[in-house]
């Protein structure tokens, strides 16, 4: 059973997109397959040198590069969101991948679940 | 001419078993109630429901505090009703459960509290409940607090 969790919130305003995280990590502990996929305004969670000290969290670049430690198989961006938000590829880090989100992508899953 | 819903031609939970996540919160989302009627619903047309798991803020459903004005609906007790009725889990995710003040008598004695409040018969539990449901035949819906 492959899992696709969407996150489409941007990070800080809420905890869904952290919860959202701990969901695939908690697939990925479980040898589940799992991949991620930002799009919306939570392709913002994919912007590098972030610095959440003065909000007293934990940074969510810091959290999502231990995505791949973990065992979560993709982390994807939709390109649109990432234009909207002006994120070239460059931008984004180096293990994540540009795609288009839409049924396509997402009849890839057996399972697909929004952050909320 | 009749229009066929796909759901009429072809069972969404192809093992007719299914399993609710709720994350939107009572009183502040619709969520809640809009899974009880589903649950009612599934079970009426002889489905299954394996759990139902609270996540993020939909914890909130599993307090024994809550107190709404008589003449409203009390959400937690409804749902505690109809957990009891038909021998369904209920599961609060112990994280997100402990992070937003949802306690029992376990964790209230770990974290050294003054109280616990968990509604019989929610029970806390780790993610791996979760994980159980969607690595199985049941169809998981997701009820969110929406836009």
């Amino acid at each position: 059973m492959s899992t696709l969790i969407i996150i489409d919130q941007p990070p800080y305003g809420s905890w869904e997109g952290r919860e959202a995280l701990d969901m695939a990590f908690s697939l990925a502990a479980f040898d589940q397959p799992v991949s991620l996929l930002f799009c919306g305004a939570g392709v913002n969670w994919l912007r590098k040198g972030q610095d959440a000290a003065k909000v007293q969290q934990k940074s969510v670049e810091r959290n999502l590069a231990a995505a791949p430690i973990f065992g979560v198989e993709a982390l994807l961006a939709d390109g649109n969101a990432c234009h909207q938000y002006g994120l070239a590829e460059t931008d984004l880090p180096d293990h994540v991948s540009i795609t288009d989100f839409g049924p396509e992508l997402t009849g890839h899953f057996d399972h697909v679940a929004f952050a909320g | 001419m009749s229009i066929s819903s796909p759901e009429r031609t072809k069972t969404p939970a192809p093992a007719g078993v299914f399993a609710l996540v709720i994350t939107g919160a009572p009183y502040s989302s619709q969520a809640p109630q809009t899974a009880l009627h589903f649950a009612r619903a599934a079970l009426a047309a002889n489905k299954r429901i394996d759990r139902i798991f609270l996540y993020g803020d939909g914890v909130y459903l599993a307090s024994s505090l809550n107190v709404p004005p008589s003449d409203e609906l009390n959400l937690s007790e409804a749902w505690a009703g109809f957990l009891t009725d038909n021998n369904i889990p209920g599961i609060a995710c112990i994280a997100s459960a402990l992070r937003r003040g949802l306690v029992n008598e376990s964790e209230m004695q770990r974290y050294e509290l003054s109280a616990s409040n968990l509604r019989a018969p929610f029970e806390i539990a780790g993610l791996g409940e979760w994980v159980d449901s969607t690595a199985s035949e049941s169809r998981v819906l997701y009820f969110h607090k929406g836009s």
